[in-house]
């Protein structure tokens, strides 16, 4: 198992998806003449297929799945995880709660780091930031049902 | 969430119980959750009530189209001149995507408390009826506004290079009917308001012209001035600076009365084809709901709003006529101009069917 | 030559005027600003500022809304060279080497070089424009859907050039990115593709928000978690400066770099985003150590920062010299004149002589003050890599958030970032580059709706593309490239097999 075979297969599984999906949406291949919503995905999917079936031949010569190295995956899932917090908490909660509640998830939760120097850093990362964009750049940050 | 020791790469001295560092049973998450709920309890129920004077919070204009647009240059000074009239922050902003459907479909669903309203195009009667065709779940429906008032409506003037042999409407349609399929056009996308103009002349005058979309108006200017394209159906205002430096020739006009700047250009309904009628028309609408004294209000404040000197001056800077409708008259309008654009839409059809 | 000079000089008493200067340098400011702001172009930063130019009269306008875009390209590479993270679309391809130069040590020298080259070639590109912009206006509305989709092949080519590593994987790669370009509304034909009823995807998936994923966030999902902190050299206030070496490596890409982005910059589209990606594919084959590419070369920072820069002078080209706006940037820039009563049109150099001259004047005495502004600020921002990393990446990650969000105010924007990000971190484990995705995100629906207009112009006929000359001759150039390389690549085997078969001639004997 190695990364490239991984890496092959998986590409090659995603342009199988795609030219899935071009026709249960029934999207008109249309002609060479006329190309239609679904010629060139089609056209790209089958290049996509095709590079991806050849990494995945090859692939023999890449290091192993395992040795790449994924120690960090812990943290990324949590990186993940806080960003799909924000995309969710944003326009409910406010920019600025958002923001302090994410960093500060992040340096105690996930760095360990005190808490005082945390919701320090944090909250004024959120409001400052809040401060130079919406207010001096007015760049219309969401402001949720707390009112910040 | 899972225990410390696992994060981080080395053993590390005890830490003091932490938010979610913690090891499990430990008092301190349960009681930072009570004391989070115990504070949100006691202030959801101070979120403003709706019975207050309206308005007394800012008001939000959504201009569905990018900034530097007709929607968002018209926009603008609404705003501004709204914000005189009410005494009360009005700002606009732009929510912009899929031809005005975005923004379009966020006022619809918002909430109808008269603080988020919508500057819409005429495009606002095409999406629905566009997503019909295709068997899309519409993004909004015309019914989930309350219309308030128009603002302006541009005619859309025919305009073709001047290098071209045509010099009347009439030498137009007859070479489009010898050689049809043949002349091209540019629009600022597929459905979108110069692509109808186009075809509901090409309805009206049983011609067929071959279609070439512009992902906007201004790449469809860019294209005509090029000579990339023999035509172009296009609001008066931009392409003005063109005639009048003769690299275009205007032929026509859709509206019900000529073009006040262009008064030697025929309208369609002259040379004999009503149905060609279109208007890049702007007005202000509300989403479906909004309490009728709310809505009576900003009727009256548009009323005095378009009777602005400054608001005036703007848009006689735009070259824009202001075209003023209101209440019964504006829903006759919007409802004449709604079922025209659908009957146009369902007519054009799936344009890949065609092929 | 000398009425140009006369008005030029009439120009810069305009410029130099107090309340002109002030607005400028507003403008520089927040362009400046905006554009250190990973993700918010200069698009978002002239949109916010649109009315507050209202109440302004149409010189001062249109000053602050230029200094505005072009600070945001001088902004736009701090973010690049110091995180990763891309601070606006055009600033991709400095992530790159920028990036690399900055863990090696150079990131002030980096930042220098982006400073001077963005100067150099905002001063010249400004000359082109004040000379030469009704004659290349008139060039450039010769490119139509044909020329389009001829440039756009080449702009793919350029994408076999980015990749350092095996030809198959950049392959797949550009394909996945055209692929991910092709979500959205079908601009022909009016379908949804692959949006699944979220109307926010129907202009795609947004090249801000996949390239601050696939270069941001992937950036930090790699460095975070590591047992080490991401191992930067901290620099001595002496090595803060470039070497006289890497000035040298410099020179001729900024020139190489000026003249391409304001050729792309002229002309109407979205082309400019390209003028960074060419830019870097030209500075890698005319480099003499391509290797270096990707690991910390000064021309890959140079070349793709000056292209920027004088891709928005050529942008202006077509705005003042014919009223046509060539983009969405122009186009509001077009819009506050027009808000004030002044006409574009061709007749403007003529009809405003004060606003034309003025502007021309007002973006040389931009520049000088960017470039004053961000040299100091150098230092301050190198010491930006000092915190320790466990606080700066939340803080980068807010950063990076705030911008994607605030493009189109949209959360739609955050999740496609999180997606992205998570793409990204993922192709850097299994060793691809990301590079050929973002520009394959970019060209798509460029590519694509000017091949399909150009053959709904020609009716089916593909011939059109080698009928009209300048697609002809773009198309006839890419070929030629291609056949180039296929001969050096076969040629390098064949030496290569004589060699061998040398060696067991040799070992035979």
């Amino acid at each position: 198992m190695t990364t490239d075979r991984v890496a092959g297969i998986g590409l090659a599984l995603f342009a199988l998806i795609i030219l899935e999906e071009s026709w249960r949406l029934r999207l008109p291949l249309g002609t060479m003449a006329m190309p239609g919503p679904a010629y060139l995905p089609a056209l790209l999917a089958g290049a996509l297929v095709v590079s991806g079936v050849l990494i995945a031949v090859q692939g023999a010569r890449a290091p192993r799945l395992g040795a790449v190295g994924w120690s960090e995956w812990r943290h990324a899932v949590a990186i993940l995880a806080v960003c799909a917090f924000i995309a969710l908490a944003l326009e409910r909660l406010g920019y600025r709660l958002t923001m302090s509640l994410a960093c500060a998830f992040l340096l105690v939760g996930v760095e360990r780091k005190s808490l005082v120097a945390t919701l320090i850093f944090a909250v004024s990362i959120a409001v400052g930031t809040h401060y130079l964009f919406d207010t001096l750049l007015r760049v219309q940050l969401p402001r949720g049902a707390f009112g910040f | 969430m899972s225990q410390h020791s696992k994060w981080g790469a080395q053993r590390r001295p005890p830490k003091p119980p932490m938010l979610l560092g913690a090891p499990r049973g430990t008092r301190g998450a349960p009681r930072f959750t009570g004391a989070l709920l115990t504070l949100l309890a006691l202030v959801v129920p101070l979120a403003p009530t709706a019975q207050e004077a309206y308005p007394s919070r800012p008001i939000t204009l959504v201009a569905p189209f990018p900034p530097g647009g007709v929607a968002d240059l018209t926009a603008r000074p609404v705003a501004a001149a709204m914000e005189k009239v009410l005494k009360n922050p009005v700002g606009v902003v732009n929510k912009t995507g899929a031809a005005g459907a975005v923004g379009m479909q966020y006022v619809a669903t918002s909430k109808p408390d008269g603080y988020t309203l919508l500057l819409a195009l005429s495009s606002i009667s095409i999406i629905p009826e566009a997503d019909k065709i295709f068997d899309r779940p519409p993004a909004f429906t015309v019914d989930q506004f309350a219309p308030i008032a128009l603002i302006s409506a541009d005619p859309t003037i025919l305009v073709v290079p001047a290098d071209k042999p045509w010099k009347t409407a009439k030498d137009f349609i007859e070479d489009a009917r010898k050689r049809p399929g043949q002349i091209s056009y540019s629009s600022s996308g597929i459905y979108g308001t110069l692509h109808m103009a186009m075809e509901l002349l090409s309805h009206a005058a049983g011609i067929k012209l071959r279609h070439i979309p512009m992902p906007g108006a201004g790449p469809a200017l860019t294209a005509i001035l090029g000579g990339h394209v023999d035509a172009l159906a296009s609001g008066p205002a931009v392409v003005l600076p063109h005639l009048k430096s003769g690299k275009l020739r205007a032929l026509a006009g859709w509206g019900d009365k000529r073009v006040a700047a262009l008064p030697d250009v025929p309208t369609f309904k002259e040379l004999g084809y009503p149905d060609a009628e279109f208007y890049i028309w702007a007005g202000v609408f509300a989403p479906k709901g909004t309490p009728e004294p709310i809505l009576a209000k900003l009727r009256d404040t548009l009323r005095v709003v378009v009777a602005e000197p400054e608001f005036k001056s703007a848009m006689d800077k735009l070259e824009t006529p202001i075209a003023f409708k209101q209440g019964e008259e504006f829903q006759r309008f919007f409802d004449a101009d709604a079922r025209r654009l659908a009957a146009g839409v369902r007519k054009v059809g799936r344009v890949e069917d065609k092929k | 030559m000398l009425e140009t000079l006369g008005n030029l000089g009439a120009g810069f008493s305009v410029a130099l005027s107090p309340p002109i200067l002030f607005y400028a340098f507003v403008g520089c400011v927040i362009g400046t600003l905006v554009g250190v702001l990973p993700g918010v172009g200069p698009l978002a930063g002239i949109s916010l500022l649109l009315p507050a130019t209202f109440g302004l009269d149409a010189t001062r306008a249109i000053v602050m809304l230029a200094g505005i875009y072009y600070g945001a390209m001088y902004g736009g590479s701090t973010t690049s060279i110091l995180m990763r993270i891309p601070g606006e679309a055009a600033s991709v391809m400095t992530c790159i080497d920028g990036y690399a130069m900055a863990r090696k040590g150079r990131a002030g020298a980096a930042l220098a070089i982006a400073a001077v080259g963005s100067y150099v070639a905002g001063t010249v590109s400004i000359v082109g424009l004040m000379a030469l912009a009704p004659p290349l206006a008139t060039f450039a509305l010769r490119f139509g859907p044909p020329e389009y989709t001829a440039l756009y092949v080449l702009g793919l080519l350029v994408l076999a050039y980015m990749s350092s590593g095996s030809m198959v994987k950049s392959l797949a790669m550009a394909a996945l990115g055209l692929l991910l370009g092709m979500v959205g509304i079908d601009q022909m034909t009016g379908y949804f593709r692959y949006a699944y009823g979220v109307v926010e995807l129907g202009d795609g998936l947004g090249v801000v928000p996949v390239a601050v994923g696939l270069f941001g966030v992937a950036e930090i999902l790699a460095s975070a978690g590591q047992a080490a902190p991401p191992e930067v050299i901290k620099p001595r206030m002496r090595e803060l400066l470039p070497t006289r070496r890497e000035w040298r490596e410099s020179g001729w890409p900024i020139a190489r770099g000026t003249v391409l982005g304001f050729l792309i910059g002229i002309l109407p589209g979205s082309a400019h985003i390209i003028a960074s990606f060419v830019s870097y594919a030209v500075e890698k084959r005319w480099s003499r150590h391509p290797e270096q590419f990707g690991h910390g070369a000064v021309a890959g920072v140079a070349g793709p920062e000056s292209a920027n820069n004088s891709a928005t002078s050529g942008a202006m080209v077509p705005m003042l010299a014919l009223g046509v706006p060539s983009g969405p940037i122009p186009a509001v820039m077009l819009a506050a004149i027009m808000v004030h009563g002044v006409a574009p049109g061709p007749l403007l150099i003529q009809q405003q002589p004060q606003l034309f001259w003025g502007f021309i004047a007002s973006m040389y005495v931009g520049n000088v003050m960017l470039l004053i502004l961000n040299l100091p600020l150098v230092g301050l921002f190198v010491n930006i890599l000092r915190v320790p990393y466990p606080y700066l990446y939340p803080a980068i990650l807010i950063f990076a958030t705030l911008g994607v969000y605030a493009v189109n105010n949209s959360v739609v924007d955050v999740w496609i970032m999180l997606v992205t990000g998570l793409l990204g971190w993922l192709l850097r484990k299994l060793d691809f580059e990301t590079a050929p995705v973002v520009l394959g995100v970019v060209l798509a629906p460029l590519l694509e709706l000017s091949l399909r207009q150009s053959l709904a112009m020609s009716d089916g006929h593909y011939g059109i593309f080698v009928q009209r000359p300048i697609a002809g001759t773009l198309l006839a150039a890419g070929a030629a490239l291609v056949l180039l390389n296929l001969y050096s690549v076969v040629r390098r085997g064949r030496d290569w097999r004589a060699k061998l078969a040398l060696a067991e001639k040799g070992e035979a004997q």
